[in-house]
């Protein structure tokens, strides 16, 4: 293996020494706006804050929050913003990447980011966008074996107030501690800067270090003095065994990298939960990390888990039980990793909902009281909430009695827990009403197309693929429904969550025998032989009826939707299509894992896909919403999807919004805009 | 000496390139676009067989099934190669545009192993599946000929 660290730090000091005055002019120009003023001298003294003009964590602040109170760029202006720099990541690797889904950090006037097929690390400075150093590991076989291989979601920034640290984990899953100075290793720290992470383990990884299946692709949430690391592993809709790695959560020292702690996401013999899984399958299951970001609240010294689901995303024959921490939100001590509490979100998981969006936390006022909360967004588009000390839920939880399925060998749980509120901000299951309506020929070739599957509510069980019928359960949520990896937004002034959700991104669970050699599982996903076509598509048309995205404002006061709008122009497919020629059709929006920015006044995201719209070109949109009303209030074109979540900091007296782009034939791109220069305007 | 000729050589394609990317996207941010070609030839005009859509149906479940699934409706890390999202961010981009990307991209994890004709048909199987027809003849992996074909949403 080999590392490289190219550092620019002559040619940054040129450039800081001109950001100075830039920064004053700004300073003397923008007197009368509310932005901090942010120096670029480097380390700062902490703590650093959003409210600092700060983007210090991956989600803004280790709560998941994702929230800016930064107020320069409003509804007057959004769509006066400009490109402020660009910066394309395609020789950050062997070749272009494709899908950049990173969030940067910025402290101190320097921003930070992976980007690239390696998940280099740049930092760059935030007012121009150059580069400051890159810091890049070339892995080898370990890392094109990776289970989550390229860009990554972000990383990680430390400091002690003397010194600071970027920590991010590579494609081969090894954290790696940088001097957020130059890219340098920190020697001190692990060996030579790297803690092997298939190393550091209770249970070894198999079948070796190079191509045994484990990684994570989110930032590292660095809580106090503690670095905490995910689990991620292949996709388990057809793995090749019914036995696995797993996904054991880890706490690491961040001046040192020693290990601190190991929570088992699958309790060992002895441990609470380890007789959920029935037959002695805890000592076969394995997967159960946590693949998205890890929330920590710092005060409280305490770290929630949104935990994935175990190995077999659709059959779980091979481990009837409740399969705790399968699909739950565990809260663990931040100091010692022991559990607090813990809520299984699905029991006895075969839907792949896994919890797929970071917990943010929310200290709310319910019926005068207050509460210190943990809210949960999920594929199933439904808001869980939680007492995040004591783990009680914050509104009534009703068991759902849920339909027995009939796959051979599999273990039903007869019911599941649904909160009475807040009410369910997406689809999730599928009835003949989800289905294509815009005229009565197309209702009919969309029933039509449906009857080849299982429908029903949320919770309806896989089935047996049959060729004649049916090919498999259809649902929404489980691929990309709901709210995914992006998650979602919290304004602590207001209390108001911003969610984004997807209603049609159709789901086929059908199980069918793994060809001979492929796997030692009874069944994985797939259809029957024989089947012909069985997509989800009507003429080219979605077989879901819109809104196909939305973003909903929740007020977590009273668990009230306060208003839910589509998110992003109907689609070309849509909007073009023959057989709605004269027919008005409202805004549809658009499916797609969306993360969304909450600042003083908006909300903020682009669209997940690619539309032509004239006047403006080819491409997508940067959206600004008022965030009280939910009323569009601006938009600016982006040449390509919004792939990673906005995010938003302030420097020389000016606001950020930067967004990374890719997808299609466009490489990943981080883009930010400002608005004009006063002088300019 | 030599060295510095290369050198200049280099400098001067590395400026090319940065100079026509950077024009390609300011075209792509401008709020106009050109006029298209009036007799280009598109994937409406039944550019791939039949018989090339089955090879390539063979071949995306041996490759590409496992991540995209067998209804192209993608998963968590891979995306959908059918609905409104493949085909908008498709939509205007020419054939070969497709090859290189799937080329040069896929699979994650050994990019570059499969050959041009293999993913020719399994483009010819990704028309099929989205609903473009198909012809007498097959398509062809020649980058100047896959140029010529534009990859368009809307029938023309």
């Amino acid at each position: 293996m080999t590392f490289a660290s190219v550092s620019l730090v002559p040619c940054r000091r040129r450039v800081l020494s001109h950001s100075s005055v830039a920064f004053a002019l700004g300073a003397l120009s923008l007197g009368a706006l509310s932005l901090a003023s942010v120096g670029v001298a480097q380390p700062a003294p902490g703590p650093f804050t959003t409210a600092g003009g700060e983007w210090p964590s991956h989600t803004g602040d280790t709560r998941g929050t994702r929230y800016s109170p930064l107020d320069q760029i409003s509804a007057a202006n959004f769509g006066s913003l400009e490109v402020a720099w660009r910066f394309k990541t395609d020789q950050l690797g062997p070749r272009p990447e494709y899908k950049l889904e990173g969030t940067p950090l910025v402290v101190g006037g320097v921003l930070y980011t992976t980007a690239g097929t390696r998940r280099a690390v740049v930092a760059l400075d935030a007012a121009t966008g150059e580069m400051l150093w890159m810091h890049s590991e070339n892995e080898g076989a370990r890392g094109a074996a990776s289970p989550r291989p390229l860009s990554g979601r972000g990383l990680a920034y430390w400091s002690d107030g003397k010194s600071a640290r970027i920590l991010y984990v590579t494609p081969g899953y090894r954290l790696i501690a940088l001097d957020a100075k130059t890219g340098a290793r920190i020697p001190s720290f692990g060996v030579n800067g790297e803690v092997d992470l298939k190393k550091e383990v209770d249970d070894p990884i198999l079948p070796d270090l190079e191509t045994g299946e484990i990684g994570y692709q989110g930032a590292p949430t660095v809580a106090r003095d503690v670095v905490i690391i995910g689990a991620a592993f292949r996709e388990g809709g057809a793995p090749k065994s019914y036995r696995n790695n797993r996904g054991d959560i880890r706490g690491f020292d961040v001046r040192t990298g020693k290990r601190l702690w190991t929570f088992h996401t699958i309790p060992r013999k002895g441990e609470f939960g380890y007789d959920t899984w029935l037959n002695g399958s805890a000592e076969s299951a394995g997967n159960t990390g946590v693949w998205t970001q890890i929330t920590a609240d710092e005060e409280l010294g305490l770290v929630y888990l949104p935990v994935e689901s175990p190995t077999g995303d659709y059959y779980g024959g091979h481990r009837p039980g409740n399969n705790l921490f399968g699909e739950s939100l565990v809260c663990i001590d931040l100091r010692t990793g022991k559990r607090k509490w813990h809520y299984q979100i699905v029991r006895h998981p075969i839907w792949d909902f896994d919890l797929a969006a970071a917990p943010i936390l929310a200290d709310i006022t319910v019926d005068g009281a207050l509460i210190k909360s943990v809210a949960l967004p999920t594929k199933q588009g439904i808001l869980y909430m939680f007492d995040r000390v004591t783990g009680k839920p914050v509104w009534p939880m009703e068991e759902r009695e849920v339909e027995k399925g009939e796959v051979p060998g599999e273990w039903y749980a007869p019911t599941q827990p649904i909160p009475v509120k807040p009410l369910a901000y997406a689809r999730n299951g599928v009835t003949l009403d989800d289905l294509i309506d815009f005229t009565p020929a197309l209702k009919e070739a969309g029933i039509a197309a449906a009857s080849k599957f299982k429908l029903g509510p949320i919770y309806t069980p896989p089935v047996l693929s049959q060729a004649e019928g049916p090919l498999a359960t259809f649902t929404n949520g489980p691929t990309n429904g709901g709210s995914n990896w992006p998650g979602g937004s919290y304004d602590p002034e207001t209390h108001i969550i911003y969610l984004s959700a997807t209603n049609a991104s159709p789901s086929a669970l059908g199980l069918v025998t793994p060809a001979k050699g492929a796997s030692d599982m009874d069944y994985v996903r797939g259809f029957a032989p024989g089947a012909g076509r069985a997509g989800f598509t009507v003429q080219g048309l979605p077989l879901l009826k819109p809104p196909y995205g939305t973003i909903s404002a929740i007020n977590l006061d009273n668990g009230e939707i306060v208003w839910q709008t589509p998110h992003g122009e109907t689609p070309d497919a849509v909007r073009n299509h023959e057989a709605l020629k004269g027919l008005a059709i409202a805004r549809t929006g658009q499916a797609g894992s969306v993360g969304t920015l909450v600042t003083k006044t908006l909300v903020i995201a682009g669209d997940p896909e690619v539309t032509t719209v004239a006047p403006r070109p080819r491409g997508a949109v940067l959206r600004a919403y008022d965030k009280m009303s939910g009323k569009e209030v601006g938009g600016v074109p982006l040449p390509a999807p919004q792939s990673g979540s906005p995010m938003t900091y302030a420097v020389n007296g000016r606001q950020y919004l930067v967004v990374a782009v890719s997808g299609g034939p466009y490489s990943g791109e981080y883009i930010a805009f400002r608005l004009p220069a006063p002088s300019t305007r | 000496m030599r060295s510095r000729r290369v050198n200049a050589v280099l400098v001067l394609v590395v400026v090319t390139l940065l100079t026509a990317s950077a024009a390609s996207v300011d075209a792509m941010m401008s709020w106009s676009r050109g006029p298209q070609h009036q007799r280009e030839r598109t994937i409406w005009d039944s550019v791939y067989s039949a018989e090339q859509a089955e090879r390539g149906d063979s071949a995306y479940k041996q490759l590409c099934a496992r991540c995209h699934m067998e209804n192209l409706a993608g998963s968590d890390e891979a995306v959908e190669l059918t609905g409104s999202a493949f085909v908008g961010s498709w939509s205007g981009q020419s054939l070969a545009d497709l090859h290189d990307r799937i080329r040069t991209s896929m699979p994650t994890d050994t990019p570059g192993v499969y050959g041009r004709q293999q993913i020719v048909d399994v483009m010819a199987y990704m028309l099929r599946y989205n609903g473009f027809p198909a012809g007498a003849a097959p398509l062809t992996h020649e980058s100047d000929v896959l140029r010529e074909i534009r990859f368009l949403a809307r029938r023309p």
